[in-house]
């Protein structure tokens, strides 16, 4: 089954996408990563108002059987976080870009020209087998 | 570079499994989802091709007094016909591996090992052999191996293999299928009822299409280990390794210190566990192997061996080995993940009842 990559989002190559809406982020996971995690148990993001930088590492993703890191697209302030996915998080599994998991206010919007384009992303997970 | 593949890599391919390395082989991780290979077993019925374990015969007039000197659990006195778990231990007492005998005939045992440790387990049995009247071999690459798992096992197996001998939970029995010959054995590592087949190659593969067409749902290494965790089952490698004794890792029920002679026996008999391997729930946070786990006054007392979301509980459960001088029931006892700290109630019971008879 071919992966989801829509076109209108921006995408790291350790597989979170992000919307971008004026100086605002939302961010979640691809439906490559959900589809290699398998069932999704639990998600741990930042409280509302602490401060995640491009790169590093801002909460985590747990299947039954293992821990993934998420990391940050965007270095900024975290201004929402979806805590129907943090109650449910089989529901990034049922649809990963529906169940977004937090919004951040951009601090550094030179930063966004470094993520990948659909196609560069789509092109990234082709060469990961 | 390929590992070890079993001689049914071929079906768990087409059947599209996450194939993972495993103790140097291929083997399927997962098929579809964990939560619904755990479901089908606790609930259904689900097939392991685990293959890759190893196969031991002992043969020869000395083949119960043999295996009973090298094991600590009792041999000789269970009848024919009977399936027995033990520790293997070398003469400190510690542990090689985890094993299940099987007593085929008076003159034959089966013995089946982890993948992991087919050869050490075999040079130490065969430099154990000494004088013993008995034939060891290792017939591993013979033999393919299905467990399968759960309470419409026995139904199921029935309806393609109509001679199935009658049998009891643990116990084993060789028989014959279209002509083949296969040892049917009234064991598993799930908790649940179900059987596994040692079979050669070409009877386990047909076996395995029957199984599909019957709607077994195939189950890979990662449901299984959640099924033997949700029923604190340990696991070589996680609560039992090189350095330790079966008595510091809940398993003083399988050393028989009243018997005449063992090996590991003199060292056993006089051993002070260290530890105490023990079992937590936690309802918030998942614990995984390696994280610490807390006393009340925030001190280590010891690390958690496997730990994993429960499929049925949905909740986190964890096997620990914690020191046994820093251990006390009554007090409250916390997980380490990541930054935070997480409750973790200890319980002395399995956290899953499976359903075996």
């Amino acid at each position: 089954m071919a992966t989801q990559i829509p076109a209108n989002l921006k995408y790291t190559k350790e597989h979170e996408w992000a919307l971008i809406e004026g100086d605002t982020v939302t961010i979640g996971i691809t439906d490559f990563a959900q589809s290699a995690l398998g069932d999704i148990v639990f998600v741990e993001v930042p409280d509302v108002g602490s401060e995640i930088t491009q790169g590093s590492t801002f909460g985590v993703v747990e299947s039954i059987k293992s821990v993934s890191d998420l990391y940050a697209p965007i270095t900024g302030t975290v201004l929402e976080k979806n805590s129907e996915v943090e109650g449910s998080p089989e529901k990034i599994n049922e649809g990963s870009y529906e169940a977004w998991l937090i919004k951040v206010k951009i601090k550094n919007p030179q930063e966004l020209s470094s993520l990948l384009s659909a196609a560069d992303y789509q092109n990234f997970c082709q060469s990961q087998g | 570079m390929s590992g070890l593949r079993t001689s049914l890599y071929q079906k768990h391919v087409d059947l599209k499994s996450k194939i993972v390395d495993f103790a140097g082989w291929d083997m399927p991780v997962q098929y579809t989802s964990v939560k619904e290979e755990v479901l089908a077993v606790r609930q259904g019925a689900g097939v392991f091709d685990v293959s890759h374990m190893g196969e031991f015969f002992v043969e020869g007039p000395e083949a119960e007094t043999f295996v009973d000197h090298l094991v600590t659990n009792n041999i000789i006195e269970a009848p024919i016909g009977k399936a027995i778990y033990s520790p293997l231990c070398r003469e400190n007492g510690t542990v090689i591996d985890d094993l299940i005998v099987y007593k085929l005939a008076p003159a034959r045992i089966l013995i089946c090992v982890n993948a992991s440790n087919i050869d050490k387990d075999f040079n130490w049995m065969k430099s154990q052999v000494k004088n013993f009247n008995v034939k060891l071999t290792n017939q591993s690459a013979d033999y393919s191996l299905l467990a399968l798992q759960g309470p419409k096992s026995e139904s199921i197996l029935k309806s393609i293999i109509k001679s199935l001998p009658e049998l009891e939970y643990y116990s084993v029995a060789p028989s014959q299928w279209q002509d083949q010959s296969y040892i049917l054995a009234r064991t598993g590592y799930t908790g649940e009822d179900g059987y596994e087949i040692f079979g050669n190659h070409q009877m386990i593969s047909k076996l395995w299409d029957e199984l599909m067409k019957q709607g077994v749902t195939p189950c890979g290494l990662a449901a299984r280990d959640v099924l033997r965790l949700e029923v604190g089952y340990p696991l070589y490698g996680h609560e039992l390794n090189d350095e330790i004794t079966p008595l510091d890792a809940a398993l003083a029920w399988t050393v028989k210190l009243n018997k005449k002679s063992f090996i590991g026996l003199e060292a056993l008999k006089d051993y002070k566990p260290r530890f105490k391997t023990v079992k937590f729930i936690l309802e918030k946070g998942i614990p995984r192997e390696g994280y610490p786990v807390l006393n009340e006054a925030g001190e280590e007392i010891g690390t958690v061996t496997s730990g994993t979301m429960s499929v049925v509980l949905n909740k986190g459960v964890a096997m620990a080995r914690v020191k046994l001088d820093k251990f006390n029931s009554q007090q409250n006892f916390f997980i380490g993940i990541r930054q935070n700290t997480y409750t973790a109630t200890y319980t002395t019971k399995a956290f899953v009842q499976g359903g075996h008879k």
